[in-house]
């Protein structure tokens, strides 16, 4: 009561000086009133009522240095006490600082980026009133809403502040001295009010702008204004050359401001009034909305789903059969990583608990040792609470260095993870913030209370008040076995982080054994600017990818040269419905495929083998196409699908293709995704972003500058960036794969050494403890492989029980990372077994070295000695 | 009202406030400076400056308990009360008190 009446007046000032002055206010008030009843008027009574009380202000001081000083006198005493007491022990101190910093720094460490990426709201006002919105078809996977539509749903909604929308594209810009490639994102109006950011310098687009026909306008990112312009405000108004027009500048962003994508560096208005952007079909807007204030998503839906009726109504065909899908943006933006990072989290939580067990035991052992100082303050009059206070002073200043400690390695986590995972979104917001320190310090109070409560209260146990008489002359000690069950809990715990760190591990090793049906080595990728507008005259498109494809085959080390819209390996999901212009009866069923665009050489350049038919070749009149294996086999009989006739209906741009051949199954879609059926049509020029793959004989970079000189001389005003090997294309798809699962690999390994500090440790405070009695039994004829044997079945008999235990709760939590595993169950009996083989093992090893000492002791010595 | 000071020895201040409030329930820092005033027959003074410093310092030990509460007149004030570890101290002081005046009695006396 006493104690904590303190802690609030220390934390409270405010309203304990208030209630001060109102004390000492009353004291005055009484002695005036007795003055008064004594014959005084009222005035001279106040006023020497006052006289006589003295210094008002320096009394209410006075009495309140009591209030805090008292405690404060013992907390300060505590600390003396404690640095004195630590100091005489500093390999204990620096193992208990080390061992909490770890548990607390990995933990503070992963916070820090939960805490960016799923806690804080989106970088924007309001945040969480930013949604995504797409439009939902039936069968067909394709998020883009159309530029119409989008207007609609603005117009006619009643919940939301504004809609917007944007898609992007690379640009060459070629006021410079080379071309240079520059990220633009197009958007829609109301872009900038949507995310509630106006621009650091300059001004958002007019309404003119925003109009098809109206002025240029463009602005341009802060990354893009240092590098150019060097940070200079003359910038707003200077122009930049985009494909044949210039256009000026009219304003530049926060450096914060990072959407649609972390890389753009202009934006400029894509008018949803344009004439090609009329159609109902034509579809290439992402979509985000901001909602009102104070209207929930259900409202929004609801309110959406009204407008669209609406619309469907109107244009039966297509909008009758879309609907409008709304999310939160945070959702689409992080939701994927969410999993990961809890796993991650909950995995150092469980090494923080491994930390804490471990420290608990090494107090323990500590308190044991200092019975006799304890039982000295006892007779010296201390109580009980102040010397376990003391005790808990102790661990709160390890803790509290291990939390400086730790936040150190937090510090430093944001750079980690943007090495493992350069691609985690929200990635730029990991840093030190003060949510960071506080959680840090509340995971060293937790450690404190954690570690330090046990060890307090045996630690200071009545018995202990008399044993002063007999102190270190303890015959047999008792069993100990908190600190065993200490020890086979922080095997437990081990066992699981290290089972699923296995798991993990073997599922990376599997994911790397898959054949993939294509050849991702040797293979090198680039992208060559252009612009969605080139791709409206589809012919010269392609002749110009031919041309520059013939350049490239050209360079020396080349083998082959193709084109494709998205890259094998990486999953991308293209889902559409083809439909067979020879019919098919109705109950057959629907075609549902991968839809990919190469050029005929892909298949040479990826390796897949054409394995009927014949490849695919540019026909005068006729589109042509391939289908894999799995189609083939699924929709149409095998090889009776060659010169098969495609459609896909609900896209206008796609033409009746024909089937030339079937190729083998690739996994196009994600190297953990088996096979699925996939067509490619023979088709290059699908616009911006469409990869370049080039089959070389030797190293794929070396062959970067080569083709980059070849592209140069057909297409001196494209820039060519990207050039990067496909397999590290692959590798960073997955990225996050990787970083969870060397994390939790290293995670781990930590796990396990500290489990194994933790039976070394507790093993040679037993043997130190019954050395006498070790001593005793060697004198009377005991053989030095009994003592041996006796220590090492003691700390096997644990670290057994503990792995029993850890498996226990790894196939609990082992459903957890399910749905990360690729090729192994989450019940793997190889990996299972390994683990529990690694722990014994090591368990073996930390129990041998404290045995071996006790079978090595001289009976004479010890028995002299004590 | 007089100038003249009547110190109270130091360390007795304890003494007087606990036996102060040994003898009633709960009792206001004006009402305890009046009781040792009239009890004491004006002897003793007790300094607003040391009452209220003392009684916060023997509420942070235990001593005594302190609550807001009303005045017969209905004004707040703050009521001390003798906690049961405040009781001990007290026997504890008195006999030390004793122990004292016995002892320098003594010495009075043979000197």
């Amino acid at each position: 009561m006493a104690w904590y009446r303190r802690f609030w007046n220390v934390l409270r000032p405010g309203r304990m000086r208030r209630d001060l002055e109102r004390e000492l206010s009353f004291h005055v008030a009484e002695r005036a009133e007795e003055l008064q009843a004594g014959g005084m008027s009222e005035k001279d009574a106040k006023r020497n009522a006052r006289l006589q009380f003295g210094n008002f202000e320096a009394q209410v001081e006075r009495t309140w240095d009591m209030d805090v000083s008292a405690w404060a006198d013992s907390t300060v005493r505590n600390l003396r006490l404690a640095v004195r007491a630590l100091g005489k022990t500093p390999t204990f101190t620096v193992t208990v600082v080390a061992t909490l910093a770890l548990g607390i720094g990995a933990n503070s460490a992963v916070f820090s980026a939960i805490s960016a990426v799923l806690l804080r709201p989106l970088p924007f006002p309001d945040g969480d009133r930013l949604v995504s919105l797409a439009q939902a078809r039936p069968k067909v996977s394709q998020p883009f809403v159309a530029p119409v539509r989008l207007e609609e749903w603005n117009r006619l909604n009643r919940t939301f502040q504004a809609i917007t929308g944007y898609y992007s594209e690379d640009e060459s810009e070629t006021s410079g001295e080379l071309p240079e490639k520059l990220t633009r994102a197009l958007v829609a109006p109301r872009f900038l009010q949507v995310w509630g950011v106006a621009p650091a310098v300059g001004r958002d687009f007019s309404p003119q702008e925003e109009h098809f026909g109206g002025p240029n306008a463009v602005l341009i990112s802060d990354r893009l204004w240092r590098r150019r312009f060097g940070a200079s405000p003359n910038a707003v108004g200077k122009t930049l050359r985009l494909g044949r027009s210039s256009v000026p500048i009219i304003g530049v962003m926060p450096a914060s401001f990072l959407f649609p994508e972390r890389n753009v560096d202009l934006w400029s208005v894509s008018p949803p009034d344009a004439p090609y952007a009329q159609g109902r079909e034509e579809t290439w807007f992402t979509a985000v909305g901001r909602l009102k204030p104070g209207v929930t998503l259900a409202e929004a839906r609801a309110d959406l789903a009204a407008v669209q009726a609406g619309l469907g109504r109107q244009y039966p065909k297509p909008d009758s059969e879309i609907a409008a899908v709304i999310g939160p943006l945070k959702e689409a933006t992080v939701g994927g990583v969410r999993q990961s990072l809890w796993i991650l989290f909950g995995s150092v939580s469980l090494l923080l608990l491994i930390a804490c067990t471990n420290v608990a035991a090494l107090l323990l052992s500590r308190a044991a040792g200092r019975g006799h100082e304890v039982s000295v303050r006892f007779s010296l009059g201390a109580s009980r609470a102040s010397v376990a206070a003391q005790f808990l002073t102790e661990v709160l200043l390890l803790a509290l260095a291990g939390a400086v400690l730790g936040l150190a390695m937090a510090a430093g986590a944001s750079r980690l993870f943007r090495a493992l995972a350069k691609d985690l979104p929200r990635i730029e917001e990991i840093a030190l913030d003060w949510r960071i320190v506080v959680y840090s310090l509340l995971c060293a109070v937790a450690a404190t209370l954690a570690c330090g409560i046990l060890p307090a209260i045996r630690g200071t146990g009545r018995d202990l008040a008399g044993s002063l008489g007999q102190a270190g002359r303890s015959q047999v000690s008792g069993r100990n076995p908190v600190q065993f069950l200490l020890v086979g809990v922080q095997v437990a715990l081990a066992v699981t982080l290290l089972a699923g760190a296995g798991l993990l591990l073997r599922s990376f090793q599997e994911l790397g054994r898959v054949s993939p049906g294509f050849d991702a080595r040797h293979v090198l990728t680039f992208n060559i600017s252009s612009s969605w507008g080139e791709t409206v005259d589809q012919k010269a498109a392609q002749r110009r990818i031919d041309r520059i494809l013939d350049a490239v085959r050209a360079a020396p080390g080349v083998e082959a040269a193709a084109t494709a819209y998205s890259l094998p390996g990486v999953p991308t999901d293209y889902q559409v419905e083809m439909k067979s212009e020879e019919g098919r009866a109705e109950t057959e069923p629907k075609m549902l495929a991968q839809g990919r665009n190469v050029t005929p050489e892909y298949f040479a350049a990826m390796r897949i083998p054409v394995l009927s038919g014949e490849l695919c070749r540019y026909e005068p009149n006729t589109a042509t196409m391939m289908v894999n294996r799995s189609f083939a086999t699924a929709y149409l009989a095998g090889s009776a699908a060659i010169g098969h006739r495609l459609s896909q209906p609900g896209n206008a741009n796609v033409p009746v293709s024909e089937i030339r051949g079937i190729a083998g199954d690739a996994r196009e879609t994600g190297l953990d995704h088996a096979p699925v059926p996939t067509v490619y049509w023979c088709f290059g020029a699908n616009g911006p972003g469409t990869y370049f793959l080039v089959r070389t004989r030797g190293e794929p970079q070396a062959m970067a500058e080569p083709i980059r000189r070849k592209i140069r001389e057909v297409e001196p005003l494209r820039s060519v960036y990207g050039l990067t090997p496909l397999g590290e294309h692959i590798s960073d798809a997955y990225a996050e794969n990787r970083l969870r699962t060397i994390l939790l690999a290293f995670f781990a390994v930590t796990a396990v050494s500290l489990a194994c500090v933790g039976l070394y440790g507790t093993l040679s405070y037993l043997v130190n403890t019954r050395q006498r009695e070790v001593g005793l039994r060697l004198a009377l004829g005991a053989l030095r492989t009994q003592i041996l044997r006796q220590f090492l079945g003691q700390g096997l008999r644990v670290a057994l029980a503990g792995c029993l235990a850890g498996l226990a709760l790894a196939a609990v939590l082992g459903r957890l990372l399910s749905g990360m595993l690729y090729g192994v169950s989450a019940s793997d009996a190889a990996t299972l077994g390994g683990v529990v083989a690694i722990v014994l093992v090591v368990s073996v090893v930390a129990s041998l070295l404290p045995a071996i000492r006790a079978a090595r002791l001289e009976p004479m010595q010890v028995l002299r000695e004590e | 009202m007089g100038t003249k000071k009547n110190d109270i020895l130091q360390g007795t201040l304890a003494l007087l406030i606990l036996k102060t409030l040994a003898s009633s329930r709960r009792m206001h820092g004006y009402a305890i400076t009046a009781h040792i005033q009239r009890v004491s027959a004006q002897l003793l003074r007790v300094e607003e400056g040391s009452l209220y410093p003392a009684l916060h310092r023997m509420e942070q030990e235990g001593w005594v308990r302190a609550e807001w509460g009303k005045t017969e007149k209905n004004r707040d004030a703050r009521f001390y009360s003798l906690t049961a570890k405040g009781r001990k101290q007290l026997m504890q002081e008195e006999e030390n008190w004793t122990r004292l005046t016995e002892g320098v009695a003594r010495v009075i006396r043979y000197a």
